[in-house]
């Protein structure tokens, strides 16, 4: 499969590139920075313009956005609100039928959730709140959700927030954000999520919770178990267990 | 009432501010230089202090969610987005107390035409920039209200009919618009349309035309909206 890949360079895309790459798929890169010592085709591209994300997703049969910018207010919606955007009618112009989209939790479960509940899962209506990051990420999330409505076009969302290594116990014993993953599980969620065949998914815009298998139960993981068959390898058990 | 009034480019936001200078100080802005608008103040709507200083002492916000077409697309989206955010972020900053959305019933033209399609409706915009900006900029709105940031009105307007041009059946003529603008102005809403406190309330409103294609039962109910009649 030819996979385009928006912010590869960033810190969850090295893993997505190793996961991907021993599945026999054919990897563009794409990035804003300079290229990394990689075998693969690389562009350096702002997800922000349009024209370029066209023109990068040209032979591509899968779009994978993980393009994302936090801090800054204007370029924080042109790469993860019109970035995702450039993303879908990039999709629709070359008739790629399936893109992976990603994202924090906090895209569709803000402060109005977290704050409340337990056992959220990723199929709740939208409330990101007005938080910068979140908000910019959901607005992306819901163009995806519009195009699918209107084109021929699935969308997979894998949503996570915290990433670990697995041998870091900087702060053993010490509870961690109960949507933590460590990278290596996260980067396996991307190959089911480019394999499943788009007609067993439920819908044409699906979303999922990536992180590991904890205790605290203020979100779940099940779909992304259930659905993609994903099952993350390590707990990360000694962040939440005293020492 | 202070009131500012955005896209002053736009024939509507004119002639709102026409029809509402006789009763409150209204200003227009807009990100373009506008001639001939009224107390005008030329604003990016950028994350700066000149955005505050827009707002600052403004009782009620009008935003016109009408996008520039002779904008590229990226110019377009960023305008419903990111332009959106900056103005109810200085107005919550602010504190102003009021923003009230101008929508369009396009948002929810994809459902049937034959469906007594509500506010309860989910909306179903079409990927059409205009279509799809009106949403967003909604989308931004909610989550403002939300957060209890500020009280929002979305007024999803019908097709504007202007100099006796032809009547579609979602038509909306000025002098409806305007009358719903001043009703939500002034409206306490804070038990909400349906009956429960909410600081975001979506109404739908259009003009008693023949087969008018969507109902306005909750502006009349919420916002004691009265289109004339036809």
């Amino acid at each position: 499969m030819n996979v385009l890949i928006l912010g590869a360079n960033g810190q969850l895309g090295p893993h997505v590139i190793k996961a991907l790459e021993n599945d026999g798929h054919t990897l563009r890169l794409t990035d804003i920075n300079d290229p990394p010592d990689t075998p693969h085709e690389y562009f350096k591209l702002d997800a922000g313009d349009l024209d370029g994300v066209i023109a990068a997703a040209e032979g591509m049969d899968t779009i994978i956005n993980l393009s994302v910018l936090r801090p800054h207010r204007q370029i924080a919606f042109d790469v993860n609100a019109r970035g995702t955007y450039n993303a879908m009618a990039a999709a629709v112009h070359h008739g790629i039928k399936r893109v992976i989209n990603t994202g924090p939790h906090f895209t569709i479960a803000g402060p109005t959730y977290e704050n409340n509940d337990h056992l959220i899962g990723p199929d709740v209506p939208t409330q990101s709140g007005t938080l910068l990051y979140a908000i910019t990420k959901s607005l992306g999330q819901e163009v995806c959700r519009i195009f699918t409505e209107n084109h021929d076009i699935h969308v997979l969302t894998l949503l996570f927030y915290n990433f670990w290594f697995p041998d870091d116990h900087s702060a053993d014993g010490h509870d961690v954000t109960p949507f933590s993953v460590t990278w290596q599980d996260s980067a396996e969620a991307f190959r089911p999520a480019l394999s499943i065949d788009l007609e067993e998914l439920p819908s044409k815009c699906e979303t999922f919770f990536i992180f590991a298998d904890m205790p605290h139960q203020k979100f779940t993981n099940e779909k992304a178990k259930r659905i993609l068959g994903w099952q993350p390898t390590n707990t990360l058990a000694h962040r939440w267990t005293k020492m | 009432m202070n009131i500012l009034i955005t896209s002053a480019s736009k024939r509507l936001a004119r002639h709102l501010a026409a029809e509402l200078d006789a009763e409150h100080d209204v200003r227009l802005t807009d990100r373009e230089d506008a001639p001939g608008a009224q107390s005008f103040t030329l604003c990016d709507l950028n994350h700066d202090e000149a955005t505050n200083d827009l707002v600052r002492g403004i009782d009620v916000v009008v935003h016109y969610g009408e996008l520039d077409s002779s904008l590229s697309v990226s110019g377009q989206l960023d305008d419903a987005m990111r332009c959106t955010y900056n103005l109810l972020w200085a107005a919550s900053e602010e504190k102003i107390p009021r923003l009230i959305y101008l929508n369009s019933l396009s948002v929810m033209g994809r459902h049937d035409e034959s469906y007594a399609v509500t506010e309860r409706w989910k909306p179903a915009p079409t990927t059409e920039t205009s279509d799809l900006g009106y949403h967003l900029g909604e989308f931004v709105c909610r989550e403002f209200a939300r957060e209890n940031k500020i009280d929002v009105i979305s007024l999803r307007l019908g097709e504007l009919v202007w100099d006796h041009g032809e009547a579609s059946s979602s038509a909306l003529y000025p002098e409806d618009a305007v009358q719903a603008v001043q009703k939500a102005l002034i409206a306490d809403v804070s038990d909400g349309y349906a009956g429960s406190s909410s600081n975001w309330n979506v109404f739908h409103i259009q003009s008693a035309v023949p087969n008018a294609r969507f109902l306005t039962a909750a502006a009349e109910q919420g916002l004691g909206y009265q289109p004339s009649p036809r």
